[in-house]
């Protein structure tokens, strides 16, 4: 308790001074001119969605062998919780926050003060207004339709997501219940708010314009359909993973995942492939953002990760990128090329969120989803 | 000193014997308990939030959010708790009564199950039951070729079974403890006037060890409706939901005032369940079978059955014990979940990191986080068995020793309560309450404290409900005579009491340090980047799809967990050489 003390008492000594030299330049500040104060501060704590932080960490840490990252696996649920309890206890474990699940980060952490935005002025330029605003956003993740390539080496077995409410899918589409992952709950939600969409594809698949049978609308026609079609709920995207993707498989069924676990199809033996042809869209495209907290212990440090987070100047954005330089994730940066293996980002289809539209309606969906349930 | 610390006769006089007590530990279960749920019922009460209350038990929602898993949740809750009754009880009969072969084998592999925690085991049964319908690979019976129907890969039925696995060694405890303290004399009495083994069950064991057979029922009941994983990991594909996984995902989702308000029913229905029982005990007034004399009855001669009997328990306890484990430990080896049983490398556990292998994560010997939170799971195990058993010695003996009176009845309920509350829903209470500063006390959000001062609430029924069982059955006349002879509160307790009921304390310190070891419930919440514990380190992996890793570091668990039980067996037997025989 003492040594957590002295170290608090430490920490809060190197804000004040920190503060008090940075006279608000601090976010001005290139990498270099960062970098004697983040070694001042020693480390640096960075709440992340992925695991992939790991590889984070030993790159870094390797990049600035002064500095200690310390990388925590937390889903953006329970970051955002987390955050939550951590502001009401007025304490600030996290320096930086990589989360996704945005429409609910926005109104409940960045308006409420418990995180704040930053830009690396080094790539200011080279990321689109929208990815810098409200919230950093470092690439694009997915939650879409991925089948399985080995059953179906012609290409995706559907073509139109009201397909999967067929006899012939029935028991056979699986996904994580979307009341205990924020980003299927996302993808629900713009189901709803696509509805225009999802009248037009009911065409193209029955022939006849949609009855919506109490229904207020297409998108959430289609979600009760999907349900009573003995839709399957499993915990994690792994579970749907392993579901849709393993090898060997007779007649796998499909599921909503993301994009970039196709990059694990060697290690784990699985065939995903994303169902990108499919009618209106395959699912969602979602940001990935990167903040910080509103008052971080190692301010420097923390500017320091996120500007290594974004990237260098080689040609696929060097070690800081490499975990996410895969194909199925789409970096913001204009000046890195798009992965050769992956589905141009102009050709994918999955629609993009619009997080405060998506906020505006994602209770009342949620609470359709459980009397689905 | 201590002779005139508590008992003072002056005070006596004023409040009646035991008030000073009865009110300092009232106080401290208020504090540790009450408040904290007093917190969350506050919290549904603000006008935002309010409304959860119609939309959970009268609205729209309300068939799923609430009506369908309480059914599902009392079903467990009866099925189970009725199962671990009877399984454990008649483990606990065949060990401690009966001349079974290799009863201490018996004994030893009945603990077994309460310490593999119950995700665990969830995930074993569906390595080896998962039929098709998730698509992916099946479980190794399927891939044997015996089609598994969805009733038996999913939902009730394996929830069922599963948590019965788990529990009935709680229960095992629990009875045998009871069984190991039945007084000799009255054994004995019956035997020379004739009574048959049958008889002297009925007559004699199953009325001494009643309020023990109540406390493992409730206990189990309360564990089986709480539990959240094996539900979770079992119920979803077919989606059956119980309070708790509702509770979970209502809190998951930042529905925490829909999650609260379920939680609140759910320790309201379980409190109701958990009275009937205490109604049931408290119709008796003395259950004191250690007394100042009497020794240990032969043991009932099996004769034919002995045999039989040994493979019925057998079967059961290999399913509960050895098979999860088989699982575990080959899943920490194989790279591939879908050949469990080739390719085995030791890289979970002591590779180095390499970037091309499971994203560079080293093994856990290497992995500096696993190590850090090995010690502080260690630390917060022997803290709160420490904390918990001090806590639960002074409530058991107070409600014991001055049973009259609103103050002990108030002390037992409250002492209860956490039981009915989910280990989540306590947790998210617990930051509501000390996670942020009250007057001039700190916030304690992210301290070891908290985790010990949660735990040791949360876990409080154990170390009560144990404790009381044996401090009921230390005969009062020994702490009378010691009274006459002038010995005080403390001098009684720590010559007399303690002594006598090491064994039952020692039994709630293991099971308190085995609960907080593996426990994931309560510490998911509580849990902080800076003060991780074994168990959510373990999750976090598994969710992640490191089942490796995660296993590894079940297996670990495990052998904390049962090396702890073994020294505290170890200790028992030789505090009290008169059980040898």
């Amino acid at each position: 308790m003492a040594r957590l003390t002295a170290k608090r008492l430490g920490a809060i000594g190197i804000l004040l001074s920190t503060a008090a030299l940075a006279d608000g330049h601090i976010d001005d500040m290139t990498a270099q001119e960062l970098l004697p104060r983040a070694q001042e501060e020693g480390s640096v704590v960075v709440y992340s969605f992925t695991s992939r932080i790991g590889r984070v960490e030993t790159a870094f840490e390797e990049a600035y062998p002064d500095i200690d990252l310390q990388g925590f696996d937390i889903s953006s649920t329970e970051q955002i919780a987390r955050l939550k309890a951590e502001a009401q206890a007025g304490v600030t474990n996290a320096d930086v926050i990589y989360i996704s699940d945005t429409p609910v980060v926005l109104t409940e952490l960045l308006e409420t003060g418990i995180i704040a935005p930053y830009v690396p002025p080094r790539v200011t330029d080279r990321v689109p207004e929208e990815y810098r605003s409200p919230l950093l956003a470092q690439r694009l993740s997915t939650k879409v339709l991925m089948y399985n390539e080995e059953s179906n080496p012609d290409g995706a077995p559907i073509d139109n997501l009201w397909a999967l409410t067929t006899d012939d899918w029935r028991g056979r589409v699986v996904m994580v219940d979307p009341l205990q992952r924020g980003d299927y709950l996302d993808l629900m939600t713009e189901i709803v708010l696509r509805s225009d969409e999802m009248s037009t594809a009911y065409e193209a698949q029955f022939g006849h314009a949609i009855d919506l049978d109490g229904a207020t609308s297409a998108g959430e026609r289609f979600i009760i359909d999907l349900f009573d079609n003995d839709l399957i709920l499993v915990g994690s995207t792994d579970d749907v993973n392993v579901a849709v993707g393993a090898m060997g498989q007779d007649n796998p069924p499909v599921g909503f995942t993301s994009y970039s676990d196709r990059r694990d199809n060697a290690d784990e033996g699985w065939a995903l492939q994303v169902a990108n042809d499919v009618i209106p869209a395959p699912g969602i495209i979602f940001p990935a953002v990167l903040a910080l907290a509103s008052e971080p212990q190692n301010p420097a440090a923390a500017r320091l990760v996120i500007d290594f987070l974004m990237g260098d100047e080689t040609q696929t954005g060097g070690p800081g990128l490499a975990p996410f330089y895969v194909a199925g994730d789409y970096v913001t940066r204009t000046d890195i090329p798009p992965h050769p293996d992956a589905v141009p980002l102009d050709d994918f289809t999955a629609w993009r969120i619009a997080p405060t539209e998506t906020a505006k309606i994602r209770a009342d969906i949620g609470d359709l989803v459980l009397t689905l349930q | 000193m201590a002779d005139t610390a508590v008992g003072g006769q002056g005070r006596r006089v004023l409040f009646g014997p035991g008030t000073v007590l009865k009110t300092v530990v009232l106080a401290i279960l208020v504090a540790l308990i009450v408040l904290p749920l007093l917190r969350t019922v506050l919290f549904t009460l603000q006008p935002d939030t309010i409304h959860a209350w119609s939309d959970v038990l009268s609205g729209r929602l309300s068939t799923n959010l609430f009506y369908k898993p309480l059914g599902n949740t009392l079903l467990i809750g009866v099925v189970v708790s009725t199962g671990c009754i009877l399984l454990g009880g008649f483990l606990a009969w065949l060990v401690v009564m009966t001349n079974v072969p290799f009863r201490k084998t018996i004994g030893v592999m009945a603990t077994l199950p309460f310490m593999i925690p119950s995700f665990a085991a969830a995930l074993a049964w569906s390595a080896l039951f998962r039929n098709d319908r998730v698509g992916g690979q099946v479980g190794w019976v399927q891939g044997m070729g015996i089609g598994i129907p969805d009733w038996l890969a999913w939902g009730i039925v394996p929830t069922l079974i599963v948590l019965t696995l788990h529990y009935f060694s709680l229960a095992f405890t629990i009875i045998a403890a009871a069984l190991a303290t039945v007084n000799s004399d009255l054994v004995e009495a019956a035997q020379i006037a004739g009574a048959k083994g049958r008889r002297i069950l009925m007559g004699i064991v199953l009325p001494v060890t009643l309020p023990a057979l109540v406390a493992a029922g409730s206990l189990c009941f309360a564990g089986a409706v709480s539990n959240f994983a094996t539900p979770a990991l079992l119920g979803l594909p077919v989606r059956m939901q119980t309070l708790s996984t509702r509770l979970f995902g209502m809190i998951e989702v930042g529905q925490v005032g829909r999650g609260y308000v379920i939680g609140i029913l759910l320790v309201l229905i379980s409190a109701a369940f958990l009275w009937v029982g205490n109604r049931l005990v408290s119709g008796r007034r003395s259950y004191a079978t250690i007394t100042g004399k009497g020794g240990r009855a032969k043991r009932f001669d099996l004769r034919g059955a002995r045999w039989p009997l040994f493979a019925l328990a057998m079967v059961v306890l290999v399913a509960a014990t050895v098979v999860p484990v088989i699982v575990l430990v080959a899943s920490s080896l194989a790279p591939s979940s879908a050949n469990l049983f080739s390719g085995w490398t030791l890289h979970y556990w002591i590779g180095q990191s390499d970037p091309g292998f499971a994203q560079g994560i080293p093994g856990i010997a290497y992995n500096a986080d696993i190590v850090r939170a090995l010690t502080i799971t260690l630390g917060l195990g022997a803290a709160v068995a420490f904390s918990g058993m001090f806590v639960g010695l002074l409530a058991s003996y107070t409600t014991a020793r001055y049973r009259e009176g609103w103050m002990s009845a108030a002390i037992m309920q409250v002492g209860f309560l956490p039981l009915l509350v989910p280990g989540i829903a306590f947790g998210a209470a617990y930051i509501a309450y000390l996670g942020a500063p009250i007057g001039p006390l700190p916030a304690l959000y992210g301290t070891f404290a908290l985790l010990v001062i949660a735990a040791t609430a949360y876990l409080l029924p154990f170390s009560v409900q144990t404790g009381r069982a044996v401090i009921q059955q230390v005969g009062g006349e020994l702490e009378e005579s010691a009274r006459m002879t002038g010995a005080g509160f403390a001098r009684r307790l720590s010559a007399i009491t303690i002594p006598l009921a090491i064994r039952g304390l020692t039994a709630g310190g293991i099971l308190i340090f085995v609960k907080i070891v593996r426990d994931l419930s309560l510490v998911v919440l509580l849990f902080t980047p800076t003060m991780p514990v074994l168990s959510v380190v373990a999750y976090r992996y598994a969710s992640e799809g490191f089942a490796q890793f995660a296993n590894a570091i079940t297996v670990v668990i495990l052998f904390i967990s049962i090396a702890a039980s073994l020294l505290a067996s170890g200790l028992q037997s030789k505090s009290q050489p008169w059980l040898q025989n």
